[in-house]
């Protein structure tokens, strides 16, 4: 009867393993895998380059021999851009005895006769040896870059994972709570006194508020983990489908949209969808106790780029607490006269930030609100 | 010799056997559910091994009402094992379960499911879920296996 807790709440399973190869901690790992990487390709890389630097000048010594240097630089330039400051190096110095031996007077041999090849060779070697260093701080920073989005990746799978977990194991608990509570009012209301009855009531609403909390919850941490598919979107189209989908939120009430000119944009068309559906509805929403509500979408021309925006003439907020707007949870309203969990916004803002734009909104009590975004900035005033 | 039961019920969740088992019993009453409490059971009982060797011999379940979170073999293996054997291939199965995930839905199609249901946690939903899968798959479907 008892369920063994450990398989039902290992995350480890669910995660793909991650692929060994570069990664080892193991000393004799990295070392098999140094020799294995560096040898095969950066090396060898830049040892052609060089040799082909060299026969080059040895070869063309004739016609181009008054360009044998720069022909050197180049080779150790594309040498350590490739490889990094160890292929950099090795290239300048197999280069410079090359260029000693067959270029530099005596020919053929390994002496420097002249004070200025002397100094030549002096400064070919700092130059090289600059290059190198800037190509080994690229190669560094781009090598922390790649370490940096797997450790990412890794936490994203694993929060993915705790969330899928989450959901289930959450849920099961408050069908049983909301379950049991209401087949004890079916099977046995009338014995019950009228508290009770009540307390019974009482348990299964909030058994299903805590359902849709965790509903929104887990939509919140899907929005900010979604990759992003952006397309050239017509968002006017976009708007009008979704006032058809709110439809029903306008039956039997006087609700004029007016809908203004939106340019082409570069979004994700389902994520910018949702970002207009939790605008309007709460704009709807809002609204709902005018006799007449009006609703304007709409796009401002500013001087950086278009500004989006979606206004409202309902019952609007307090500015002071404007910070807390697009808060986990916060609600500018009392949940007795509005409904919501205050998610809604939070996507909203997450959505957008993850488009590399901005939200703000203005507002007054009993004013009506503006929310404005951008989708592509972020918005300096 | 007593038949075969209408609704196999493959849960390991003992709350949610009893608040399945009370919902069928109001809408679907006279039903005969078999519930067992793992994905082994479950098999054993299909295939007429282990606990269930003596069985006697009636027939399968009308409907397979499937959990996929099972202790010892979960529901994706249970399902697997299933569909792949001609004694059972034919047994509608509908998985009844908390997981929402496409990754689940599609994997649990791909193996030939006949229907995913997500349990809902309001009560009076879950209860209208068994009423209708009841009414679906008891009276309206028809059964391959005589």
């Amino acid at each position: 009867m008892q369920t063994t807790l450990l398989p039902r709440y290992s995350y480890e399973s669910r995660i793909p393993k991650q692929g060994a190869g570069q990664y080892n901690g193991h000393l004799a790992g990295m070392t098999t895998s140094f020799l294995r990487n560096a040898l095969r390709r950066r090396y060898v890389i830049a040892l052609a380059l060089t040799i082909a630097a060299l026969i080059l000048t040895m070869l063309l010594h004739q016609w181009i021999g008054a360009v044998t240097l720069q022909i050197a630089v180049a080779a150790v330039v594309l040498s350590a851009w490739f490889g990094g400051l160890g292929p950099g190096m090795m290239s300048a110095l197999l280069l410079a005895t090359g260029l000693i031996y067959y270029s530099i007077e005596p020919v053929y041999r390994f002496d420097v006769a002249r004070v200025q090849d002397v100094v030549l060779l002096a400064v070919f070697m700092l130059v090289a040896i600059l290059i190198s260093s800037l190509a080994e701080a690229r190669h560094r920073s781009e090598a922390a870059l790649r370490a940096r989005t797997q450790e990412l990746e890794a936490a994203n799978q694993e929060l993915e994972a705790f969330s899928y977990t989450v959901s289930h194991d959450l849920r099961s608990p408050l069908r049983a709570i909301d379950g049991y509570a209401r087949i004890a009012i079916q099977k046995h209301g009338g014995e019950l006194a009228e508290p009770i009855q009540r307390y019974l009531n009482l348990i299964r609403l909030n058994a299903q508020d805590l359902g849709r909390l965790i509903d929104d919850l887990l939509a919140l941490s899907r929005f900010g983990r979604q990759g992003l598919k952006k397309e050239v979107i017509d968002a006017s189209a976009l708007v009008k489908v979704t006032l058809e989908e709110l439809k029903s939120e306008q039956d039997n009430r006087d609700v004029e949209i007016k809908v203004g000119v939106l340019p082409v944009c570069v979004a994700d068309p389902v994520l910018l969808k949702q970002v207009y559906i939790n605008l309007l509805q709460n704009a709807l929403k809002f609204t709902r106790r005018r006799p007449h509500a009006t609703i304007e979408i709409g796009c401002l021309d500013r001087n950086d780029g278009p500004v989006y925006y979606v206004k409202d003439n309902g019952v609007g907020f307090n500015m002071a607490y404007s910070h807390n707007l697009f808060k986990v949870f916060h609600r500018l309203h009392k949940s007795q006269e509005y409904e919501g969990t205050g998610v809604g916004l939070a996507i909203v803002k997450r959505i957008i930030e993850r488009h590399g734009g901005q939200i703000w909104a203005e507002g007054g009590l009993d004013e009506g609100a503006v929310f404005y975004f951008t989708l592509d900035r972020l918005v300096t005033s | 010799m007593t038949d075969a039961p209408d609704i196999l019920l493959v849960e390991d969740n003992p709350h949610d056997v009893e608040l399945t088992l009370h919902a069928f019993s109001q809408h679907h009453p006279g039903k005969h559910i078999h519930v067992v409490r793992d994905g082994a059971e479950a098999l054993e009982f299909l295939f007429y091994t282990g606990t269930y060797a003596r069985r006697p011999i009636t027939g399968q379940p009308r409907l397979i009402l499937l959990d996929m979170k099972l202790p010892l073999l979960d529901g994706i293996y249970v399902l697997r094992q299933i569909r792949s054997n001609t004694e059972t291939s034919m047994i509608p199965a509908v998985v009844l379960t908390t997981s929402r995930e496409q990754r689940d839905i599609y994997q649990c199609y791909r193996l030939g499911i006949n229907s995913y249901i997500v349990k809902p946690v309001n009560f009076e939903e879950f209860s209208d879920v068994v009423r209708i899968l009841g009414h679906y798959w008891l009276l309206l479907n028809q059964s391959a296996i005589t």
